[in-house]
């Protein structure tokens, strides 16, 4: 047979593969499930879309408790499709950098999006002057939309999505930075775990075939996460704001977050994705 | 034949000496004719052998094939179907729900060679009208299909493009539901005007994903079958679909009996939704289905056959280009590494399709097909037939063929 450079290619990748990987997902099973991640996003950017003409709209009327009352919401589907929404380094800074991502803080002519909005919702208590942000921040989200449905998604970026999600939180959920004027990190936390798990899920009639037991131990930590992160839910189905989460409880989140981060990172290697 | 095969006159006739000369004259001339042409069809068909491995002959029947139960090795396989019914029929081997190879509007009278790469198992075969019984095909194992399954090539590249394609299955059949449901609602509303408008833009959403549609053999005969495929024609019960709805609107001018048609259009295509979704599409196939489709438009429905009542044609082929362009823009970056001349070939060969249509389009659609003229229709043909021929470079220079 007449081998094009291509073929000669995926030749030696199996010869890497096998080397390197014990598990054998047959490449083509993970069609399926790349491809239902792909819905989930573009459902997920929908939401994020729909919601955020709602938010924009209400401070451009001045419209301050309602604006406020959408900002946190409005994130949630954000924070769940951040693997993908990262991969467009420019929108991912205009939407959702924090303020100390620029140089000159808060007064940066280009600290632009959600938490540029929320310093002024709930560190300046206004919507005054927010029109041209709001205006930014729906065209951002909507050339998100459009560019995530252009895109083909990298199965090896959707697979270490579940990883990078976990790492987010280790890295700035936990520490209550992320939504520091507003205090409402825990629905980000949430949105960030829902769109790990909906990862793992996915993956998991793959995953189960090589090790049932990694399975069942990432299952019982986002279990024990989701537990303690119920703790907080309020009667209108929000969040507390984070500074009511307890010493003992930000304690506990650590232990399961991390590990989930840890045993995550390794869901590339076990569907030969490496 | 008059004579006997050793070339003497019957015996009751007395023809003269001469006429005896000549008629053993031109008798010899047929026999050398004859010997001739058995060489040359031989000599062809040891070619086609060379070319496309072992050969069956399958003969259509008005209510059957011959021979309906067949077994052959696996790898490269021709059928010639002979069709000796008295219509234009099909003929296609399924694997499960699934179309693996198949030819349409097959002529009565003549025959078509089906050339299919088979690996091991055991098909179904659809043979001429839809009511006839199905044949059976069993495929062998050899050592050369031992040895190919063993060598098949890496497929993580493939994941994304068939993902996306997946998903563009997805929303396409999304918005095929949405758009039949528009037909369903003008045709229950009784507003003829209406359900006419809402045919075309149906038509549109289907043919985006025929390629992949017609893969599932039955669910789309029940969705996309003209009425020659049924055996008292418009007027058979069985009769039903998109064309159903087409006789209805476009000739008989009326919504008069089409309410269960379109719910059964409805209940068809939701059910195609779900089995595009459930079904796994082999990396190879993404560009066998596109051919397939483009080369239906180059030999079968240039000639109108398809949207003869409403004239619609041209609507179908540009969403047949759009499902074509997709999948070509998802294998664009393989085809990019590593075989830019073939890419470069579907480039030309697409736009100039498109370039074909868009003379034809119009300020609300294209032109109705039996305004468009026979140079023009030859044009499409052609046009399709090289994009066809274009992207039959893919599986080569993708390292996909003969797997």
């Amino acid at each position: 047979m007449k081998k094009s450079p291509l073929a000669l290619l995926l030749t030696f990748g199996v010869l890497q593969t096998s080397m390197s990987a014990f598990a054998a997902t047959a490449p083509l099973d993970l069609v399926t499930p790349v491809s239902d991640y792909k819905i989930y996003v573009t459902e997920n950017v929908d939401t994020l879309a729909a919601d955020t003409q709602k938010f924009t709209d209400a401070i451009k009327k001045g419209d301050l408790a309602t604006a406020k009352k959408l900002f946190p919401t409005t994130r949630l589907s954000y924070e769940s499709i951040e693997p993908i929404a990262e991969l467009f380094s420019d929108l991912d800074a205009s939407i959702d950098s924090r303020e100390d991502d620029h140089e000159n803080g808060v007064k940066a002519e280009d600290f632009t999006g959600f938490h540029r909005l929320e310093y002024a919702l709930f560190s300046q208590n206004t919507t005054k002057d927010q029109g041209v942000f709001a205006d930014k921040l729906l065209a951002d989200v909507k050339e998100l939309q459009s560019r995530i449905a252009g895109i083909t998604f990298p199965p090896e970026k959707v697979v270490g999505g579940a990883a990078a999600l976990m790492e987010e939180v280790a890295a700035t959920k936990l520490s209550g930075e992320e939504d520091r004027y507003s205090h409402t990190d825990l629905y980000d936390f949430q949105g960030n775990v829902d769109g790990s798990k909906k990862i793992v899920d996915l993956f998991k009639p793959q995953l189960e075939q090589s090790d049932k037991a990694f399975v069942a131990k990432v299952e019982k930590n986002f279990a024990t996460v989701d537990k303690i992160l119920a703790k907080y839910k309020t009667k209108d189905g929000g969040y507390e704001t984070y500074d009511k989460v307890k010493e003992q409880d930000r304690k506990a989140l650590a232990g399961p977050v991390n590990t989930l981060a840890e045993d995550l990172s390794q869901m590339r290697g076990k569907l030969g994705l490496n | 034949m008059n004579s006997t095969a050793n070339g003497l006159p019957p015996k009751k006739a007395k023809p003269s000496r001469a006429l005896q000369f000549a008629v053993a004259g031109s008798v010899i001339l047929m026999i050398a004719a004859g010997a001739m042409f058995y060489f040359a069809s031989q000599a062809a068909q040891k070619k086609r052998i060379a070319n496309s491995g072992n050969e069956t002959v399958v003969t259509i029947n008005a209510k059957n094939c011959e021979p309906n139960a067949i077994t052959v090795p696996a790898g490269k396989n021709a059928f010639r179907i002979v069709n000796a019914s008295d219509r234009a029929v099909e003929w296609e081997i399924l694997d499960g729900v699934l179309v693996v190879e198949e030819r349409e509007n097959i002529v009565p009278g003549l025959s078509q060679i089906i050339n299919a790469n088979l690996q091991p198992g055991d098909y179904a075969i659809t043979c001429g009208l839809l009511s006839n019984p199905r044949g059976t095909l069993h495929v062998t194992p050899t050592a050369e299909s031992d040895a190919a399954a063993k060598a098949r090539p890496s497929m993580v590249a493939f994941i994304g493009p068939l993902s996306e394609y997946r998903v563009y299955l997805s929303t396409q059949s999304s918005a095929l539901i949405r758009a039949t449901n528009d037909l369903q609602q003008a045709i229950d509303s009784g507003d003829l005007a209406q359900a006419q408008k809402a045919y075309a833009p149906a038509r549109a959403a289907y043919q985006r994903i025929a390629p992949a549609a017609q893969r599932l053999s039955e669910l789309d005969n029940a969705i996309n079958a003209r009425a020659d495929y049924y055996e008292k024609r418009e007027q058979d019960a069985a009769f039903g679909g998109f064309h159903r709805i087409e006789f209805g609107l476009f000739s008989q001018k009326s919504v008069d009996g089409l309410t269960p048609v379109v719910q059964k259009l409805q209940t068809d295509i939701a059910s195609l939704k779900q089995q595009l979704l459930a079904q796994s599409i082999a990396p190879e196939q993404l560009a066998s289905m596109v051919v397939r489709n483009m080369r239906s438009i180059a030999e079968v429905r240039n000639n109108g056959e398809e949207e003869r009542y409403s004239h619609l044609d041209v609507n179908g082929f540009a969403a047949n280009l759009e499902g074509t362009r997709k999948v070509i823009e998802l294998l664009r970056p393989l085809l990019a590494k590593s075989s830019g001349d073939v890419l470069k070939k579907i480039d030309t060969a697409s736009t100039a399709l498109d370039d074909q249509l868009l003379m034809l389009k119009t300020a609300d659609g294209f032109k109705p097909y039996d305004q468009v003229s026979t140079e023009q229709r030859k044009q499409i043909a052609d046009k399709a037939k090289a994009l066809a021929d274009a992207l039959d470079g893919i599986d080569p220079a993708l390292g996909l063929s003969g797997l």
